[in-house]
């Protein structure tokens, strides 16, 4: 579903000698791509820059065994970053993010199943390096 | 070749591994020798200089092997644990690619995952062990097994 970001539509931050510089078209957007191309060490950064911005809030497999579901449905006027997206995310909870008009959410996984999502709607990472900087964009997952 | 194990017929004596990241941070990454380097290489296109770091793509710094990506991990918890089932659905299509080029191992998912280089692999379902060899015919029987 094409809904404009409802909490943000840029999202940067800074670690050393990387950096993010994310623009967002739609309030979901899922990130996949091939393996090894930076997207946990984005995923990283990000939650990095939640200890100083309270917008975000970031999930990944080492909250496997929490009740991460039930917070989900519980946060408002959210950015929700999960990594490892495939293993953390069942049908349920897809469906809720699907149609959640509280909060944004940022997923890097691989199956975007689930979420509503037209093929426009999913990204991947890109890296360029500029004077000793890494700076991840996103483009269009083709 | 590799093991596609159907979820409805792991035999007892067989553990699934989800959490890749964390099983490989635990126990695989002390068991890697320089069949792993191959891999990482081609993977992650990263370089192994020792036992647990390596050098990274983006800027060459040195980088404790934790930071390599899951589905290079999950690669590499398939080649050096031949004993259990891992969980592929965090593989990228190159870690894709790269499990299904494996010699052996023991692979799962709950939807079918498939390289479009899958050559011979076997399966494993209530019927018992099988060979496949194309693409068409793998994802049938997983589409059918889950």
């Amino acid at each position: 579903m094409k809904i404009k970001p409802i909490i943000s539509d840029s999202l940067s931050t800074k670690h050393t000698s990387f950096e993010v510089d994310f623009h967002f078209d739609y309030n979901i957007t899922f990130i996949c791509g091939d393996s090894g191309t930076g997207k946990s060490a984005v995923f990283s950064f990000l939650k990095e820059l939640s200890a100083v911005d309270k917008r975000i809030v970031c999930l990944n497999y080492t909250d496997y065994n929490r009740n991460y579901k039930n917070s989900i449905r519980r946060y408002k006027g959210k950015i929700i970053i999960i990594d490892n997206a495939d293993i953390l995310l069942d049908d349920k909870i897809r469906s809720y993010i699907a149609f959640d008009g509280n909060n944004q959410y940022l997923i890097i996984g691989r199956n975007p199943t689930g979420l509503m999502l037209s093929a426009d709607e999913t990204y991947e990472l890109s890296s360029e390096h500029y004077d000793g900087v890494i700076r991840f964009t996103l483009k269009k997952y083709i | 070749m590799i093991t596609v194990y159907s979820l409805k017929s792991v035999p007892e004596d067989m553990e699934i591994v989800t959490l890749n990241d964390v099983f490989f941070n635990r126990f695989t990454s002390e068991k890697l020798d320089n069949k792993a380097d191959e891999m990482i290489s081609k993977i992650d296109n990263a370089e192994m200089v020792s036992k647990f770091m390596i050098k990274s793509r983006f800027d060459g710094s040195v980088l404790n092997i934790d930071k390599l990506s899951t589905g290079c991990k999950t690669v590499l918890n398939i080649m050096y644990n031949p004993e259990k089932i891992f969980d592929i659905r965090e593989c990228g299509e190159n870690a894709l690619d790269a499990v299904y080029s494996l010699d052996s191992g023991n692979i799962c998912c709950p939807y079918p995952l498939v390289s479009f280089d899958v050559r011979k692999v076997k399966v494993n379902d209530k019927n018992g062990v099988k060979e496949m060899g194309s693409y068409d015919e793998l994802k049938e029987w997983w589409m059918n097994e889950n």
